[in-house]
């Protein structure tokens, strides 16, 4: 059980540190630690069922390694910076960051079910989810909105690992293969909006109004 | 099996690769098959598919509609290539297909984010700064609000102790589950499915999305892919009434459909480009279906859904066609339709009469039968009448412009317009034969076996 407490907060820390970076290689490359993280605590929770396992593998393939080369790759073939342009200072973000996690703390507590098998899981997978949502509203280029999805995405995984076990292996795949199909999707838009304007961010994108 | 081959048939399209004519046989023809070979898998299973009555109306509907729009498109995309359309069709095609089959909680939500991203797609279509635009905001906001419901369907699945996500099976589970837990995520359910049914405050999407795709996809979105979400909400529902908890469901529903419909109404006034006003009018009724599930009278959803659904993609193929041969957005700068291309002008009009809601089109007995319910309710009712006569007012002076106002004559050349008088002619039908039986024996399969 302490190695499990000790795996939620280092996903709880990797979840910060990618509201708090500036560079788009830090924050894939934290992402890609955030999967193997969370791949070893569906490990932890498998009890020896070899399902658990396999999902855990077939999910640390398509989200640890997969999202994240694709990611690198589409970075690459932009040729913007690798810098993160955002709303909010490194300072703010991080204040800002903390009063969410203080807040998914508070209400957590309300969400953990009797039989949760991880409780101590559920106010981080909150924390997650709204860090999540932080990163997407507070940054300009349309690839961090994407990884901000991705973190959110992360959150709902930790959830349903801290609630019930995992979903069962065929919705869990089901939610996986939706998550990249998003994300391929996102990078063919991203190349195209480069294309057409000329940049990448989505704060400039505002001729659709009422 | 053969349930599993229906999800995947529609992905036979693809076999067609590029070539114009094939594809548009081939898109017409799948949902003929498959709406031909449907009412024969009623009540067969495989795995987590399994197809009832209520899943079978809104597969039959899809199907007829994807066939005309498909078959319309042929004229519309005749100047350009058109295969985009009609493989992101398919893709779409095969996740409703999914998501009417599925039987269980997560395969059907896969299925709805599924569609999400295909029609994600059809928005997109060949891109453009607009459509772009319309297509990232949608990608985003859709993802966001489903990956809210997953976590819904995450806690429903952990408060009938993880043992299955089988929608019959949940049902006569979740009497035992803890009430307050319900309420949560049935919360975060409406959050999810609520985004991309459209409602209010969830909406920013919707009028970008409907609005900046290819006219027949537009007709698509709005016909098709509205009541994919609208049918994942009609099942939870039923979940809620099987725990005892319909009083809290009824309640939020009541509330989020009467604000979509108020905003939705005040939107269409000042509207100035006609497809973003259907846009918000597909909001409106979505509002109105959500309202009548609110009120308890779940066939009555249904039968909105389903009246909806045939007038909007009338209104949205007649849109269409005017913007091909007019090349014009705004109400504004077309008139006099019904003179000048009776054929397309008298049908594009009655499908805004009937959107709203004139009789003996079928949305005013819908609308009537809601008031009848609501007035048990009085403020409620008034304020319901308040939005039916804004939204009303909002559509009735683009209708006077468009159909009656100044403009040049117009030649419809190419474009099939023979499907649009069919579409009037089976809404006038079930105007007039509402066959409101019917809609109450789908009633009793959601709600009461």
């Amino acid at each position: 059980m302490a190695l499990l407490n000790t795996l939620v907060l280092a996903i709880l820390a990797t979840g910060f540190l990618i509201v708090s970076r500036r560079s788009l290689d830090a924050i894939i490359r934290l992402y890609a630690l955030q999967n193997v993280l969370l791949a070893l605590v569906s490990f932890g929770l498998a009890g020896g069922e070899f399902h658990f396992v396999l999902a855990g593998l077939a999910l640390f393939a398509v989200k640890g390694v997969l999202i994240p080369w694709y990611l690198f790759w589409l970075i690459d073939r932009l040729e913007v910076s690798h810098e993160v342009e955002g709303y909010l200072s490194v300072s703010l973000s991080l204040l800002l960051a903390g009063l969410l996690t203080a807040l998914a703390f508070r209400v957590g507590k309300a969400f953990v079910l009797p039989e949760a098998p991880l409780p101590q899981g559920v106010p981080v997978a909150l924390a997650l989810v709204l860090l999540g949502i932080l990163s997407m509203v507070s940054r300009k280029k349309a690839i961090s909105q994407v990884l901000g999805f991705l973190a959110l995405e992360n959150g709902v995984f930790l959830m349903a690992l801290s609630e019930s076990h995992g979903l069962p292996l065929f919705v869990e795949l089901g939610v996986a293969l939706d998550a990249f199909a998003a994300v391929f999707l996102a990078g063919i838009l991203i190349f195209r909006i480069k294309g057409e304007m000329g940049h990448v961010d989505t704060a400039r994108m505002r001729s659709l109004r009422g | 099996m053969v349930l599993y081959l229906l999800v995947l048939l529609p992905l036979v399209v693809f076999l067609a690769r590029k070539e114009a004519s094939l594809l548009v046989r081939l898109s017409v023809l799948v949902p003929l098959l498959s709406f031909l070979l449907a009412p024969f898998l009623l009540g067969t299973a495989a795995g987590p598919f399994r197809l009832d009555g209520v899943g079978l109306f809104y597969l039959l509907l899809t199907n007829l509609i994807y066939a005309l729009v498909a078959l319309f498109a042929r004229g519309y995309f005749a100047r350009e290539e058109a295969w985009r359309f009609y493989w992101a069709g398919a893709l779409f095609l095969a996740s409703a297909h999914g998501a009417y089959l599925a039987h269980n909680l997560g395969m059907l939500w896969v299925f709805v984010e599924g569609s999400t991203l295909a029609s994600a797609l059809l928005v997109y279509h060949k891109g453009g700064a607009r459509p772009l635009e319309a297509t990232w905001k949608y990608l985003m906001l859709g993802s966001v609000g489903i990956a809210m419901g997953l976590i819904g369907v995450i806690l429903v699945y952990a408060l009938v102790g993880g043992a299955t996500l089988d929608w019959g099976e949940v049902r006569s589970l979740v009497g035992e589950a803890d009430p307050e837990g319900l309420k949560v995520a049935f919360a975060l359910l409406l959050v999810g499915f609520g985004t991309k049914v459209g409602l209010f405050p969830l909406q920013a999407w919707l009028p970008d999305a409907h609005a900046e795709a290819p006219g027949p996809a537009s007709a698509l979105l709005s016909g098709t892919l509205l009541n994919v979400a609208f049918y994942a909400l009609l099942r939870y529902a039923a979940i809620m009434q099987a725990a005892g908890l319909f009083a809290f469901a009824s309640s939020l529903l009541l509330t989020f459909g009467l604000l979509t419909l108020l905003f939705a109404a005040l939107f269409l006034f000042g509207q100035k480009e006609y497809k973003r006003l259907l846009a918000y009018s597909s909001m409106e009724h979505m509002g109105l279906a959500v309202f009548a599930l609110g009120l308890g009278l779940p066939w009555l959803a249904l039968f909105h859904t389903l009246a909806h659904s045939l007038a909007k993609t009338l209104a949205f193929l007649g849109a269409s066609g005017i913007l091909s041969l007019t090349h014009a957005k705004e109400v504004g700068r077309v008139g006099g339709l019904v003179f000048h291309l009776p054929a397309l002008g008298i049908p594009y009009v009655l499908a805004l009469a009937a959107l709203g809601s004139l009789p003996p089109f079928p949305l005013f007995l819908a609308e009537f039968k809601a008031v009848e319910a609501a007035m048990r309710w009085p403020g409620l009712a008034g304020l319901y009448l308040l939005g039916l006569g804004m939204a009303f007012a909002g559509l009735l002076s683009p209708m006077a412009q468009m159909g009656f106002g100044r403009g040049k004559p117009l030649r419809g050349q190419g474009l099939d317009l023979w499907i649009l008088w069919l579409l009037l002619g089976i809404l006038v039908i079930l105007g007039v034969f509402p066959g409101v039986e019917v809609f109450k024996g789908l009633e009793v399969v959601l709600w009461r076996k």
